[in-house]
């Protein structure tokens, strides 16, 4: 009898804890849902494109996550950063090349994306390229790098929701 | 006693789930609850990849084609008739993406009768590859014939369609089959663009959009071979891809415009584009061909 209750009891954590997780990560995708309406509604008069959804774990060492996106001739592009998943703040840099080249240039770097909507565009880029090389080419394409920094106390095997984070970016174009 | 202890420990574990269920606990409580490994799904959801990307939308690229020149060829597009041929899933996903570029192309170029019978293929195909909840619940037919004079509403229809087809995907842990998609959609693009520059020659804009476009190649090629598509027959897409890109980065123009720093546009010479619109048509053959 002790037995099949020991059973029941750990099935029923089991089911609880698994349920508990389920609603949170349920509530988690519903506020990315929201947050990628609110950065989509910020791209006008931009055209929508598409969005890139960067999830991760905040850990004890510094991470960056990168994200390529193409920029074409004769189009103008509007970036809307939704930072409203962030539990603690980033770094967001913007850069010609990927992170493996050294002779990288840095267009853009801001903080202070959590909890906000921020907006960048590719005129803005361009100008800092040209200021920084020194010539008129226009940018092909740029990489966003996501600075995430060490956070002392951060679970990394085992991350907890308050490690979590999300950054929503929705591309526009014109 | 071992027994008696774990029980105990068991029953106020219980206990305290419960009561953090139903409410009773605060803030920190619900942050310190910690992911259990066997929620491994759940875990990647949380972990992006370190180096990712975004490809442009159909109707991106059909409107930087049409920027640069592209004019509207009405025997260009795939046949319609075609779409219910395609009895295997790859054909299905590929066409998908083929008849997206044909649909964006046509609604660009004011031709929303022929738009018309490529967002039926495209509702009929989705519905094959698992995906027909994205066309459901909204009767995207009325709203487009009810907006048939009006270029701008069809566009945003067709935004809307892509937004939807890219949130189920993400909520359904499909992003991966999104390159299959994208490389039937980037080889129609590029075969209108081609056969725009060999019917209506001295178009420098239009060769200079196909040569744009080779940059994303690269990305497309990752995507297909990520690991989740395993199980799809992908050998011989992204055999003909390589295949064009490593055509493509021997061209000599290609090599002598990485080797000069200033230089701002890559033109290809009428030989080299020549070559690439011969391999983009072979392989779009082969992809429209049941």
């Amino acid at each position: 009898m002790k037995r099949t209750l020991t059973v029941f009891a750990v099935f029923s954590v089991c089911a609880i804890f698994a349920q508990y997780v389920a609603e949170n990560l349920t509530e988690f995708k519903e506020n990315i849902a929201a947050q990628k309406e609110e950065a989509k509604d910020a791209l006008d008069p931009y055209r929508f494109d598409g969005s890139k959804v960067t999830y991760f774990n905040y850990k004890t060492y510094r991470q960056t996550k990168e994200v390529e996106i193409y920029l074409f001739n004769d189009t103008d592009y509007r970036f809307s950063f939704n930072g409203k998943s962030l539990p603690n703040d980033i770094t967001v840099q913007i850069y010609d090349k990927d992170k493996t080249m050294a002779d990288r240039v840095m267009l853009k770097e801001f903080n202070g994306l959590q909890g906000k909507n921020l907006v960048i565009e590719s005129t803005e880029l361009n100008k800092a390229y040209a200021a920084k090389k020194n010539e008129t080419i226009r940018l092909k394409r740029v990489f966003v790098d996501y600075v995430i920094p060490a956070t002392p106390g951060a679970s990394n095997k085992t991350p907890t929701m308050k490690d979590r984070g999300a950054i929503t970016l929705v591309m526009g174009y014109k | 006693m071992a027994r008696l202890k774990l029980s105990s420990i068991v029953v106020l574990a219980l206990f305290g789930y419960i009561s953090a269920s139903c409410g009773g606990g605060d803030d920190d409580e619900l942050t310190e609850i910690p992911v259990d490994d066997s929620i491994s799904l759940e875990d990647d959801f949380f972990e992006s990849m370190d180096e990712d990307y975004h490809l442009p939308s159909p109707l991106q690229v059909a409107s930087i084609f049409k920027k640069s020149g592209l004019d509207f060829n009405s025997d260009a597009p795939s046949k319609t008739e075609l779409a219910g041929d395609f009895t295997d899933e790859l054909k299905q996903m590929l066409n998908f993406g083929v008849y997206s570029a044909d649909m964006a192309y046509c609604v660009l170029n004011e031709q929303a009768n022929t738009g018309r019978k490529y967002l039926t293929v495209i509702t009929d195909l989705a519905g094959k590859i698992g995906m027909e909840a994205v066309f459901e619940n909204e009767d995207l037919m009325k709203r487009f014939d009810a907006n048939m004079e009006n270029k701008d509403s069809i566009e945003i229809l067709m935004i809307d369609i892509h937004e939807r087809t890219e949130n189920y995907m993400e909520e359904n842990d499909m992003q991966h089959t999104s390159a299959i998609h994208f490389a039937g959609a980037w080889t129609e693009g590029m075969y209108l663009g081609v056969y725009d520059y060999e019917h209506n020659p001295g178009k420098e804009g239009v060769g200079a959009q196909l040569t744009e476009q080779m940059a994303i190649l690269g990305n497309i090629i990752k995507g297909l071979k990520d690991p989740r598509n395993s199980g799809t027959d992908l050998g011989w897409v992204i055999s003909s891809l390589e295949n064009i890109e490593s055509t493509f980065n021997g061209f000599a123009s290609v090599n002598s415009f990485y080797e000069d720093e200033s230089a701002d546009e890559l033109v290809l010479k009428n030989e080299e584009i020549d070559k690439l619109g011969v391999l983009i048509k072979e392989l779009r053959t082969k992809m429209i061909t049941a």
